[in-house]
């Protein structure tokens, strides 16, 4: 009777599952960490590491379905992306399309982060799971981990996250570092208006030249663009509010309970998922970096300069990277306003993390 | 046994991806601000 109950058959690893699964929902509730992914994430966890419930069970577990038919059949990544899409303004992008580039340049640590895990020993499409995580975009993340290392999805979606909700502690030390007190004071040209047909031309144009460049970028971009699409035409309002709201509640927690139930003992208690978390931190930094210095050599050849600051706005975690741009400027100098100017990268940061995803996908996949 | 070669064209073609379909666009965003605000200014 006793070797049918859970008690009978807890591990040592299941507790310590249980203990990371109550620090994650302790960061999310008391110290407001991504609480609406960590809180299921965790939760998730949980339920994976009680023994003999058969929650994972292929075929027939509950959170087997959730992860099989949710993140195996690619369908919630891309439904995240159709509600950002309908919550993303794009005008500051739109009104100063030179900035976008910086969003490319923040991509850089996602390759350091990349031949970091070749030589820490992980195969290429694993270390391309690892490297994604540079673009601080959790769904880009979690489908590119599902398509090319599916052991490694806990490991790599809780270090995007993780490390997204870090951003106002792990971004300022670099911003400083990389930057003058001058170069921080940077004043920046008021962002001018977009008209609502730009906003409208913007996710139809996007899409196109995307999608032509990096077929297997689709799903996501296409998804993002059309939520865009939604939210700027102005004439599909229910949908824009259903895909922002609704439905972008309920594949969250579809996502963050399924990310959890890959969490059990034996599959996330490894020496590995301790380097994918450094290595996550190393593609974070070193994408920081590469957008702050390419902010910089920008500025040898434009006539108006850019704040270097709001590169490393180009690391995709919206609107955070933003916010600590802004911060940071107005440190230097009160009156300096770069929030505006620092969505721009911010958002192209999420374009650019796709289409490095799509890369890897097309060509490690 | 580590593929360098593949890896070293995923660094190039991700990185060249990444940098030419980003100025594309720029250059496609430019592209339409400029027709749309020559369509405003016939307009009037």
């Amino acid at each position: 009777m006793v070797l049918t109950t859970g008690v009978a058959h807890l591990t040592i690893g299941n507790l310590v599952m249980w203990l990371i699964a109550f620090f994650f929902i302790y960061l999310a509730i008391t110290k407001n960490y991504e609480p609406l992914l960590l809180v299921p994430i965790g939760f998730g966890i949980l339920m994976v590491n009680l023994p003999l419930t058969y929650l994972m069970e292929e075929g027939e577990g509950l959170l087997w379905r959730f992860y099989h038919y949710g993140l195996e059949w690619e369908i919630i990544p891309p439904l995240i992306f159709l509600g950002l899409g309908a919550m993303t303004d794009f005008a500051p992008m739109i009104a100063n399309p030179k900035t976008l580039i910086l969003g490319a340049g923040a991509q850089f640590g996602v390759y350091v982060a990349f031949f970091g895990a070749l030589i820490l020993g992980f195969k290429i499409p694993e270390a391309c799971s690892i490297g994604i995580i540079g673009g601080a975009d959790g769904p880009t993340t979690i489908y590119t981990t599902v398509h090319l290392a599916p052991h490694l999805l806990g490991a790599t979606a809780v270090a995007a996250y993780s490390y997204m909700s870090l951003v106002p502690i792990i971004q300022p030390p670099i911003m400083r570092l990389l930057t003058t007190e001058n170069e921080r004071k940077i004043k920046m040209r008021q962002v001018r208006p977009v008209s609502k047909r730009e906003k409208i031309l913007f996710p139809l144009v996007t899409v196109l030249v995307i999608c032509l460049i990096v077929p297997a970028s689709a799903p996501l971009m296409a998804m993002f663009m059309l939520g865009n699409l939604f939210k700027e035409c102005g004439v599909v309002k229910r949908l824009s509010d259903a895909a922002s709201n609704e439905l972008m509640n309920i594949v969250t927690i579809l996502l963050g309970v399924s990310v959890g139930a890959t969490m059990s003992a034996e599959h996330f208690l490894k020496w590995e998922v301790i380097f994918v978390f450094i290595m996550g931190l190393v593609a974070f930094a070193f994408s920081t970096a590469a957008g702050i210095v390419l902010a910089k050599f920008m500025n040898l050849f434009t006539k108006e300069k850019i704040n270097p600051l709001i590169g490393s706005a180009g690391v995709s975690a919206v609107p955070m990277a933003a916010r600590v741009s802004q911060l940071m400027g107005s440190k230097a100098d009160p009156k300096n306003f770069l929030l505006m100017h620092a969505m721009g990268p911010n958002v192209a940061g999420v374009i650019g993390t796709v289409v490095a995803a799509g890369v890897f996908l097309a060509l490690a996949g | 046994m580590i593929d360098w070669g593949l890896a070293v064209k995923i660094l190039f073609f991700g990185l060249s991806a990444v940098f030419s379909s980003l100025a594309l666009l720029i250059g496609a965003i430019y592209a339409f601000g400029k027709i749309l605000k020559h369509m405003e200014e016939e307009s009037k």
